[in-house]
C-alpha cells in the first residue's frame, strides 16, 4: 500500500542520501519497529539511531532486529502513523506529504 | 576478396621458387608463428583472426564458430530481452567481437551522460531486462556481475538492486531532503558506476573510501557533471549539477549508487 505521506527520522548519516524511515515487522503477529535507510538499508533499532543492527538472515539484506527476518518480506512494511504511535515514536519522526 | 586460391599449391610452390631462400624461410616461419599464435591471440585480446584452415578455405571463418558477443541465459526473461533488444541494438559486427559495454567514451567518465537524451524517456522495465544481458554477466539466480566486478543481486525494497538504483535516473521532487539524480539512462549509469568503482578501488586522485559498519562507501569525481540534485532540497537549491558519484557496497555487492555534491 502506498501511503500519501512519508514518515522519516532524518537523512541517513551513513550514505547521506537516503531517508531513515520507520519500518515495522509483524512476524508472528508481533509489532516490531526499527529505523531503516531507504537507500543504503542500514538498520537501527530505534529512532535515537544510536545502535546499528548489522546481523540477520545475511549481511546483504536489511533484517528485523527483533526476529532477524528480511525487512523486505511480506511481513514487513513502512510504518503508518498509527503504528508509529503504537511504537511510541511519534514525537521522534517527521511526516512529509508525498 | 582477393584471397589467393587455395586450390593451386603448384602456383604457390612456383612463387616460392622465385623468391630468395632467405625470404622463403622468413615467410614460412611467419606462417608457422601465425598458425600457433592465432587461437591464443583471439582468446587473449578478443580478436577475430581467421585460422589458417579458414584462410585456405577448409573451414568457416572464426567469427561464425566463436561465441556470440552477447550471452543470453536460458531464462524466461529472455523473451522480454529479445523483443526489447531487437528494437534498440544493431546486430553485432562479425569483425568486432568486443561486447557493447566496452565503450571508451564512457569508461573514462568524461562523457558518461552522452546517451541521456537519445530517447527522451527514462528506462522502462524492458530496457533494464535488456540492459542486464548487454552490460552485465549473468551469474545465475538473478545475480549479475559488471565488468568491474560489482555484483547486482536480488534485494532491497524494489526486489532487485538494479531496480533500486534505477530510482536515481529520475527525480523525485516530492521526496524530503536530497535525491541525487543521474542525468542519463541506466546503461550510462551502470557504466559510470563501474568507472567510479574501479577508480575509487584503485585510490585514484580525488576518490574517497570509508568503512561503515559492514559496508564500504566509495566516492569518485567526474570531469563533467553526471547529474543534479533532486528531491525537495534540490528543487529549493535550483537543481545544482553534481560531479561526484557515491557507491555503497557490501563486499562486492552493490547496495546503492547516486550522484552527490
Amino acid at each position: 500500500m502506498v501511503l500519501p505521506y512519508l514518515i522519516y527520522v532524518r537523512t541517513c548519516p551513513a550514505c547521506g542520501d537516503g531517508l531513515c524511515r520507520v519500518r515495522v515487522c509483524t512476524h508472528q503477529n508481533k509489532l516490531a519497529g526499527c529505523v531503516v535507510c531507504d537507500e543504503c538499508e542500514s538498520v537501527w533499532t530505534d529512532p535515537a539511531m544510536s545502535e546499528k543492527f548489522t546481523e540477520g538472515v545475511d549481511s546483504y539484506t536489511a533484517s528485523c532486529p527483533d526476529c532477524g527476518r528480511s525487512l523486505w518480506e511480506d511481513t514487513s512494511h513502512w510504518a503508518d502513523i498509527q503504528e508509529v504511535c503504537l511504537l511510541g515514536w511519534y514525537d521522534k519522526v517527521k511526516v512529509a506529504r508525498t | 576478396m582477393t584471397r589467393r586460391s587455395p586450390q593451386n599449391p603448384e602456383m604457390i610452390a612456383g612463387a616460392l621458387k622465385l623468391l630468395p631462400a632467405r625470404w622463403a624461410i622468413a615467410i614460412l616461419v611467419a606462417a608457422i608463428a601465425y598458425v600457433v599464435l592465432q587461437p591464443k591471440l583471439n582468446q587473449w585480446f578478443g580478436w577475430n583472426l581467421p585460422s589458417a584452415a579458414a584462410m585456405l578455405g577448409q573451414e568457416a571463418p572464426a567469427a561464425k564458430s566463436k561465441q556470440p558477443p552477447i550471452t543470453k541465459p536460458d531464462t524466461a526473461a529472455n523473451t522480454k530481452l529479445d523483443t526489447a533488444s531487437s528494437n534498440k541494438t544493431a546486430p553485432p559486427k562479425p569483425s568486432n567481437p568486443k561486447p557493447a559495454p566496452q565503450k571508451p567514451t564512457l569508461a573514462n567518465g568524461t562523457d558518461a551522460t552522452s546517451s541521456k537524451t537519445s530517447s527522451g524517456s527514462k528506462t522502462s522495465s524492458n530496457d533494464s531486462e535488456d540492459l542486464k544481458f548487454r552490460f552485465l554477466k549473468p551469474l545465475g539466480r538473478d545475480r549479475y556481475e559488471s565488468p568491474a566486478g560489482l555484483i547486482y543481486t536480488p534485494g532491497s525494497e524494489e526486489g532487485h538492486r538494479l531496480k533500486h538504483i534505477e530510482r536515481h535516473v529520475s527525480d523525485q521532487p516530492n521526496r524530503p531532503g536530497s535525491h541525487g539524480v543521474f542525468d542519463g539512462d541506466m546503461e550510462s549509469f551502470l557504466t559510470a558506476i563501474d568507472d567510479g568503482y574501479k577508480r575509487a578501488r584503485g585510490h585514484a586522485k580525488g576518490t574517497k573510501q570509508r568503512e561503515e559498519e559492514g559496508m564500504t562507501v566509495f566516492e569518485a569525481p567526474f570531469d563533467k557533471p553526471i547529474g543534479y540534485l533532486g528531491g525537495s532540497e534540490g528543487a529549493r537549491k535550483g537543481k545544482p549539477k553534481l560531479k561526484r558519484l557515491r557507491i555503497v557496497v557490501r563486499d562486492k555487492n552493490l547496495i546503492t549508487a547516486f550522484p552527490i555534491q
